[in-house]
């Protein structure tokens, strides 16, 4: 199963947040225990210089240190300030009070001018020593040198970092908690939509509603628009099956009980092929009529505009093969921007049904014209050379549909077929005097979409 | 003439064969688009009868097959579908003109007619050849404007030659257009059928219609007189 778009974001976030708290926690940690270690480096550099300087040193070289020492605390073992002062031979000169309890070796011999800072563990914790090397003067010849050692426990210290830390990472982690939160609720009111959206579609499912009925964001209207518009064209093409369904069942019954009526009234043997077989006839064009009907597609959203152009040469080429025998000539006049807004089949349907009765009636010439007109969409019209039609029939002819064409068996079916497109796309049809060749034009008018 | 019909429904194959024989016309027949493309591509047809719903083969590549092997014999599409988009779909490939399920006989037989005379050069139903015209659309045949009755086998002999009329025509042309495959070939029933025209066009023995061409063939040697 695939992460939903909730988990996917909020992992995302989380990550990202993870991966910035925690390098903003450990810098600080850093910079914080840096800063500590400092001020305790300070601190034990100036005690070491107080303890310099408290220090004497008498003609004999015996070193002398006050009764009053420079910190009280040097004074109390459980203080945890230490001072050692050691000659350059190795040689103890004097230890702080505080250090008797402690069981320890603080560095020495540390050379002349170098400070030397050193962090030593015992049992009863650590300790963090400061040592100097000096040299005092004895006389003109001779020099001694000295190690001057100051140490601290790090028991506050550690305890101060800890403290630190503890606040540290509880701020951090309480600040990812709440921007997860925000984060999460940021993301269910964002994707609130599509919920919608899903909850839209189940209604529909359940035929509650017929259209997603809510208002959607502009990133979404897009999809749903669509999705509307797919979903009403399923509707009529439903809608018009169902019709031509209804349709051809009523009438193929007609028929059915004249060839009834045929057989009850006991019709001499010889004229029943007569009788029936026009019957059966009538039928078989019913039958076409209403598959054609089915067939029509209408106008599909998601649909590429179609080149008419493409589409007479088609028909036009065929048709020159069909009627090879009376060598007509079809002159094809379509602009090159009239295009066609729905299923090819039924383009094809169209120029087929109109272009085969141009041909059946012409003497010699055929015109297919088409172009686009802004206002009223797009003009399709073909005419022919032939006898030509009277305004009363042309209306005949359009009322009539395939209702009652057997006494025009040339201009029955296939304008019945091109009406019902044209009325399938929002169209109409014109039947007059053609213009410029004298005979038929019918012109097919089918608005923008 | 010799027709090859591809037609699965095994009903209307057999009506359509029995009615083109009727006609005079040399039947052969498949009832798979395997078959029916192999018997386009290897028959001397004159013309075929191809449905678009067939098994294994759909009519419309047996169509593009055929014409891709170099047949140029015209070729009625049968299809039940009556949408332009097959009609035009099945022109497109190569066939010649289409009839649309259910159609009467008659209809195919004048389209079929129609087809093979356009495919032969001729503009027009009534084929004339000097003082010889041929009705293909009856059957009737006159000269100087005088019917002359003609068996079945005699007018089909005829209406190939006119339809070919100035090209040299062999026996085995003859033969392979006007009998079906399994027909015993080294009998000289052409021969007899020949005569026969002759005496039939030319009693008087004045217009050599039929001219033999030793080893080669017959040629009808009266000019073309209609378009």
């Amino acid at each position: 199963m695939k992460l939903s778009l909730t988990a996917r974001l909020l992992l995302a976030g989380s990550v990202v947040l993870a991966a910035f708290l925690g390098v903003t926690g450990l810098t600080l940690d850093r910079a914080f225990s840096d800063y500590a270690e400092q001020s305790l480096q300070e601190r034990l550099q100036a005690q070491n210089v107080g303890l310099i300087a408290a220090a004497e040193l008498d003609d004999n070289g015996t070193l002398h240190m006050p009764a009053t020492l420079p910190a009280a605390r040097y004074n109390s073992g459980s203080s945890g300030l230490y001072a050692q002062i050691t000659s350059n031979n190795g040689r103890q000169r004097w230890q702080s009070p505080s250090m008797a309890e402690l069981h320890i070796t603080l560095p020495k011999d540390i050379a002349p001018g170098v400070r030397h800072f050193e962090r030593l563990s015992f049992a009863g914790g650590e300790l963090y020593c400061f040592s100097l090397g000096i040299t005092f003067d004895l006389s003109e010849a001779t020099h001694e040198g000295f190690t001057f050692t100051v140490a601290d426990n790090m028991a506050g210290f550690n305890e101060q970092l800890a403290a630190f830390r503890r606040s540290l990472w509880g701020w951090l982690g309480g600040v990812a908690l709440v921007l997860l939160t925000v984060q999460g609720l940021v993301l269910r009111w964002s994707l609130a939509p599509m919920r919608e959206v899903a909850e839209d579609l189940g209604n529909i499912e359940m035929g509650r509603h017929q259209q997603l009925e809510g208002h959607y964001p502009r990133e979404m209207r897009g999809l749903t628009d669509n999705l509307n518009a797919l979903l009403a064209s399923q509707r009529e093409h439903l809608d018009r099956h169902r019709h031509t369904l209804g349709d051809l069942a009523h009438s193929l019954k007609t028929p059915l009980a004249v060839i009834r009526g045929e057989l009850e009234k006991s019709t001499p043997a010889e004229e029943l092929p007569a009788a029936i077989g026009e019957q059966v006839r009538r039928m078989g064009e019913i039958m076409d009529y209403q598959l054609q009907r089915a067939a029509t597609s209408g106008r599909l959203p998601l649909s590429a505009p179609l080149s008419v152009t493409a589409a007479a040469h088609k028909i036009v080429n065929s048709l020159n093969k069909v009627y090879a025998d009376k060598q007509v000539e079809c002159r094809i006049e379509v602009d090159e921007d009239a295009n066609f807004h729905g299923e090819e089949g039924d383009l094809l349907e169209v120029l087929g049904n109109l272009l085969d009765n141009a041909y059946k009636w012409c003497e010699r010439r055929v015109m297919v014209h088409a172009a686009l007109d802004k206002q009223r969409g797009l003009q399709l019209s073909v005419e022919d050379d032939g006898p030509g039609i009277t305004p009363q029939k042309a209306e005949a002819v359009l009322q009539r549909g395939v209702r009652d064409d057997s006494s025009n068996p040339g201009h029955g079916i296939g304008l019945a077929i091109v009406q019902d497109i044209a009325r399938v796309y929002g169209g109409k049809l014109h039947i007059e005097k053609g213009p410029a060749l004298g005979g038929t034009r019918i012109t097919l008018l089918l608005p923008h979409p | 003439m010799r027709v090859l019909i591809i037609e699965d429904e095994l009903p209307l194959l057999e009506q359509l064969r029995t009615r083109l024989k009727q006609e005079g016309y040399a039947v052969d027949s498949a009832c798979d688009g395997e078959e029916g493309r192999y018997l386009a591509t290897e028959l001397p047809c004159d013309a075929a009868i191809i449905d678009l719903g067939l098994p294994k083969l759909s009519g419309i590549e047996v169509i593009r097959k055929a014409r891709a092997a170099g047949k140029t014999f015209p070729i009625l599409i049968l299809t039940a579908r009556s949408r332009w988009q097959e009609k035009v779909e099945g022109l497109e490939a190569g066939a010649d003109d289409y009839l649309v399920k259910p159609f009467q006989m008659e209809e195919l037989l004048a389209r079929l007619r129609a087809l093979v005379r356009r495919a032969a050069g001729w503009a027009q139903s009534h084929i004339t050849c000097g003082p010889v015209t041929l009705d293909t659309a009856t059957q009737a045949v006159t000269v100087n404007g005088q019917a002359v009755e003609l068996t079945a086998y005699e007018y089909k002999v005829l209406e190939y030659l006119m339809l070919h009329a100035g090209r040299v025509v062999s026996k085995s042309d003859l033969t392979e257009h006007l009998y079906e495959q399994d027909y015993d070939r080294d009998s000289n029933v052409i021969e007899v059928f020949v005569g026969r025209l002759r005496r039939k066009l030319d009693p008087d023995n004045r217009y050599n219609p039929i001219e033999t061409l030793r080893g080669r063939g017959y040629r009808l040697t009266l000019e073309r007189t209609s378009p």
